[in-house]
């Protein structure tokens, strides 16, 4: 893509001048005729005359920039068997555009002579995509494209991708002009006065993840006026190294006799938009509310400022949908516990599917104090791209720390990077032609910063000169690619101490000379030092302090280990990079126990609060009996304490073997609840977290009965699923947690459940009992067409089915065999129909 | 943000029974993450009504409602409300959901008693100013509520650009995605009426279990 394309004429443009984009179009519409609720794109066709004199208007007040009437054009509201097919839509659109400058510039037919752009305009699907909502990634990535296919087909000269409001959309917005065409991409997002989008991200986080994915130039739109974008504008110009837009609506709507009206006039507008093309915006337009007036006087005031582009920002930089994770001089620790090797548990939960306990690793590492979370899910039986996918989709619905991407397996890599929403860390480049070859193209693609082992055909270097070396290789290699040194990080490598008593001193000289040589950032996976010694948290600690204190960057931890967090919050306080000892002193200073005990990071930062969740949840819960300490396993169950009962069921372990444990103990304390439950005595809250409490007790018993070989005996298995067009999903989890505990088998197929995947899952397993959930009258029919499935592929299946909306007799009329008004009702029901069979 | 525990403990199906010491921990503790997570939002805007037996014609949108109808009845305008507590709070429902279901259900619960709180706030608000200019508010009405068809909700959404403002979406099933948000439309007549702000109780589906 270089210079000599006529498409990049509004590129070269933008480094010479300030470039103007039009103003508002659906209010001069609305002036012109267009009725409430008629679609304002099908004016492309039917008014193409009104359309033209807009844009024409907008030339002659000196924009440069004419963005096509596309806002809302996408597939969903322009079907095939709509009046107008998409193609015409947007085809008319561009058309409309290219006919205003052509009348504008008269003889001159050449846009670029001209110096005038039709920008090719994509607005927000209207719909949230999954999990919150109901798009998945890759059909919001279609919609755009056949946008995307369309207007350049019609002959635009860019791609604008405006009023974004979830990091995710304008990342398959983005992603799909990327791939579908050549033309520059600009993308403007929509902060509130907070500088949040309406899905979390903030400027730092929207600008590494724009920035990743290769737009041109990047913004903000609508949402706010020019006075309340002032400050958000200061924190794009402190993240970007692209040039930045400015599209702001007339000020701050309020309702006047039924219409929408904006706060400030075309003169203030005017002045405002002064300050901002002084403060460094490049390109200055307006949004809703915004005429050709409000632009002509914005161009008369800054036509003639100085360009100066932003410089580019040497930071290495991840995100998650949420936030964004500098890496620079104080170190970030990475948590390394989602990861297979060496850990039985966790290989048993990849081959069981069972991704709570991956999402537990990750919460727990979390309340820890990891600010990124390592990814891997190799195992040589499993599919890893298609786990992969899964894994990284899960941990982005609920945690909000960055991940890294850790695989060697280039498919995985890349099925993880394309549904990131956010820049990911990658793991890993080596100094090898065919990693670099393999792995560059995705990091240039898709964005991301990149761990870099300074290992090549020749193996790991024994000398630190060896391994710079290999690192200035990796780093000019990259920049063949287009990626700059801030998006890599040197892993310097450390290898087992025990087999080569100079290795650790050769990592930590890397370090330094990667540092002050190379100034490059650098990562180590720390552990691997003790590999083969005894307590080797020892020397883990010990060198991780030695590495930060040589210029480590990014550490590769486990941060549920005490001794390691220790070393951290020490190097922090002892490095100057925690005034007052702040962080260290709110750390400690509350701890009062030895020094073997285990700290739970506050959680002092915005959704990553985890107290109470997962087994990281020492502190927090359980305080609801603090003369607990001799409660019975059964008395702690029945109260819902989680801690408590875990102590019991150990305690018991010494002295009783596991089955009559659960018969004597847990499961008559699971039934009282229940019963009180039923009466009406116990209540939601209270079954459930006793039905938790039991639960905990019950995967110590499991481990127990691992190590002893006793088995427990299931009762069979049953599907639930919440059905196809609904998206809630708790009634179902509910139900999930309480057949556990009454040993049955849950295949949880999850929620927005197709009729076809259940009947098949069913059908394969040969399951008799499905459980099915829907909320809403609007998705009780998909409840009923899923029976209907199930009666004919599965004769023998029973269904039970739940939800707010339904009743007794509602459930008849769709022919289930059971309506299950609570949870406690499934499980009698469940014990009906599977209750004291052989497991099948 | 005001703490209504008390709400949060109805919508837990609690009449007048106490909680339990964990149970009220629980509560204290989802409304801590409540706080953090939630960012309420509405945007609302006024349009010409009329109101012909059950036929209800709101310019935006026109449907046959009794329910409605009796709501609006004596009212010349109708203001169109959207409001939400945001996607991060579906998030850390949605997080808890998986990995611990018993916080998931109480902070549903505390989450549903913010966003009325909420609603109420807003609704409050403009029944001050319409009272300045001699104008009266109805009880707010919500798609959904008696015979009130969800379908209307797509027509207010869009109206309003509920998506663009306040961030509320609908999923091919009608659902709202964020889960916390409401879609409400509320009278506007020169007669005082019944002007209680309460949602619940303008609502005649009695069985509900969650009626006030």
């Amino acid at each position: 893509m270089e210079g000599t394309n006529t498409h990049m004429g509004v590129l070269e443009e933008i480094k010479n001048r300030k470039l103007f984009f039009d103003g508002g179009m659906g209010s001069l519409l609305q002036a012109r005729g267009l009725a409430p609720g008629e679609l304002p794109e099908t004016w492309n066709i039917r008014h193409p005359e009104v359309l033209r004199e807009i844009h024409l208007e907008y030339l002659q007040a000196g924009c440069d920039v004419v963005t096509t009437n596309t806002f809302g054009a996408n597939g969903l509201k322009y079907g095939a068997d709509g009046e107008f097919s998409l193609e015409k839509v947007v085809t008319a659109a561009v058309e409309n555009a290219r006919a205003a400058i052509e009348t504008y510039g008269r003889e001159i037919s050449d846009r670029q002579k001209l110096g005038k752009y039709i920008a090719l305009d994509m607005g927000p699907t209207g719909k949230l995509l999954k999990p919150l909502g109901d798009l998945a990634f890759e059909d919001a990535y279609d919609l755009y494209r056949q946008v995307v296919l369309a207007g350049v087909k019609a002959g635009a000269d860019l791609v604008l991708v405006e009023t974004m409001s979830d990091s995710y959309e304008a990342k398959a917005a983005v992603l799909a002009a990327k791939e579908n065409c050549d033309l520059p991409v600009f993308a403007t997002m929509i902060f509130d006065e907070k500088g949040k989008l309406l899905t979390g991200g903030n400027v730092a986080s929207t600008v590494a993840l724009l920035e990743g994915l290769g737009v041109d130039a990047l913004g903000i739109n609508c949402g706010l006026g020019p006075v309340q974008m002032k400050g958000i504008l200061k924190d794009i110009l402190e993240a970007a190294s692209v040039p930045v837009i400015v599209n702001p609506n007339a000020g701050l709507p309020r309702s006047e006799n039924g219409k929408t009206v904006y706060d400030i006039d075309a003169d203030t507008f005017a002045a405002v938009m002064e300050e901002i093309a002084d403060m460094g915006a490049n390109a200055l337009g307006g949004c809703c509310g915004t005429t050709p007036e409000h632009i002509r006087k914005t161009v008369e005031r800054c036509k003639y400022k100085p360009q100066i582009l932003p410089t580019e920002k040497n930071r290495t930089v991840v995100s998650s949908y949420a936030q964004a994770v500098v890496i620079g001089r104080s170190p970030v620790i990475i948590g390394e516990r989602i990861n297979p090797t060496g850990k039985s548990k966790f290989k048993q939960a990849l081959r069981d599917h069972n991704l709570e306990y991956i999402l537990r690793e990750g919460v727990t590492q979390q309340d820890h104090g990891a600010h990124i979370l390592d990814v891997n899910v190799g195992l040589p039986e499993i599919n890893e791209p298609e786990m992969m996918e899964e894994v990284v989709k899960e941990l982005q619905s609920i945690i909000d720390l960055p991940l890294q991407i850790d695989t060697s397996d280039i498919a995985a890599m890349e099925r993880a990077m394309r549904i990131y929403n956010g820049k990911p860390l990658i793991n890993s480049v080596n100094g090898k032609e065919e990693s670099m070859r393999a792995v560059f193209p995705l990091v240039k693609k898709y964005g991301g910063v990149v761990v870099a082992l300074t290992l090549d055909e020749k193996g790991i270097p024994e000398t630190a000169e060896g391994r710079v070396a290999i690192a200035k290789k990796i780093y000019r290699t990259a920049a063949e690619y287009g990626i700059r040194p801030k998006d890599i990080l040197i892993d310097a490598l450390c290898l087992t101490v025990s087999s080569d008593s100079k290795g650790a001193l050769t990592t930590l000289e890397t370090l330094r000379r990667v540092r002050d040589e190379l100034h490059g950032k650098t990562i180590l996976g720390v552990s691997n030092i003790s590999f083969g010694l005894p307590q080797r948290e020892i020397i883990n600690a010990a060198f991780f302090t030695m590495a930060m204190a040589n210029g480590l960057n990014a550490a590769i931890i486990n941060p549920n280990s005490e001794a390691m967090m220790r070393a951290y919050y020490s190097f922090r306080a002892l490095a100057d990079l925690d005034p007052q000892c702040g962080e260290y002193i709110a750390m400690y200073s509350g701890q009062t126990a030895g020094l073997g005990q285990s700290a739970v990071r506050n959680p002092a930062v915005g959704s990553s609060s985890g107290s109470g969740a997962g087994e990281g949840m020492s502190a927090g819960n359980g305080s609801g009996g603090s003369t607990a300490a001799d409660l019975s396993l059964s008395d702690s169950i029945a109260r819902g304490l989680k801690e408590r009962a875990q102590a019991a069921v150990r305690e018991l372990l010494n002295s009783m073997d596991s089955l009559t444990i659960i018969n004597s103990e847990m499961i008559p304390a699971l039934d009282r609840v229940g019963k009180g439950f039923e009466k009406g005595t116990v209540f939601l809250p209270q079954l459930l977290m006793s039905a938790e409490a039991a639960k905990a007790a019950f995967e110590i018993i499991k481990d127990h009965m691992t190590v002893t070989g006793e088995a427990r005996q299931k009762k069979g298995e049953i599907i639930l699923a919440t059905v196809k067009g609904d998206i809630h999903d708790i009634g179902k989890n509910i139900v999930k947690v309480l057949l556990e505990n009454y040993d049955f088998e849950v295949i949880d197929l999850g929620k927005d459940v197709p009729p076809e995947v259940i009947a098949q899952t069913a059908r394969e397993r040969h399951v008799e009992l499905v459980g099915l959930s829907a909320l809403m009258t609007t998705t009780v029919p998909s409840m009923e067409a899923t029976i209907r499935l199930l009666r004919k592929e599965t004769p023998w299946v029973k269904v039970m089915v739940g939800g707010a909306v339904l009743t007794e007799e509602y459930a008849r009329t769709i022919d289930a065999d059971r309506y299950c008004r609570d949870a406690m009702a499934s499980v009698n029901y469940a014990e009906k129909v599977l209750g004291g069979k052989e497991n099948a | 943000m005001k703490r209504n525990i008390r709400e949060t403990l109805r919508y837990l199906g609690y009449k007048n029974q106490a909680a339990d010491p964990a149970v009220m921990e629980l509560i204290e503790g989802s409304w801590d993450d409540l706080e953090r997570a939630a960012s309420p939002k509405s945007f609302c805007r006024e349009y010409g009504l009329t109101v012909n037996g059950e036929h209800i014609d709101a310019g935006v949108f026109q449907t046959d409602s009794r329910s409605l109808a009796r709501n609006l009845k004596g009212c010349e305008r109708v203001i169109l409300l959207a409001a939400s507590l945001g996607a991060s709070v579906d998030v850390l429902i949605q997080r808890y959901s998986k990995l611990q279901v018993s916080r998931a259900v109480v902070l549903q619960a505390a989450a549903a008693a913010c966003l009325e709180d909420y609603c109420d706030s807003v609704n409050e608000k403009l029944k001050e100013d319409y009272l300045k200019k001699g104008l009266y508010l109805r009880p707010r009405f919500s798609p959904g509520y008696g015979d009130f068809s969800l379908e209307c909700q797509k027509a207010i959404l869009q109206s309003l650009e509920a998506a663009k403002r306040v961030g509320i979406t609908l999923t091919d099933s009608l659902l709202m995605a964020p889960s916390k948000s409401v879609t409400a439309v509320i009278g506007v007549s020169r007669l005082p009426g019944n002007c209680t702000v309460k949602g619940c109780e303008a609502c005649d589906k009695m069985d509900c279990v969650y009626r006030r």
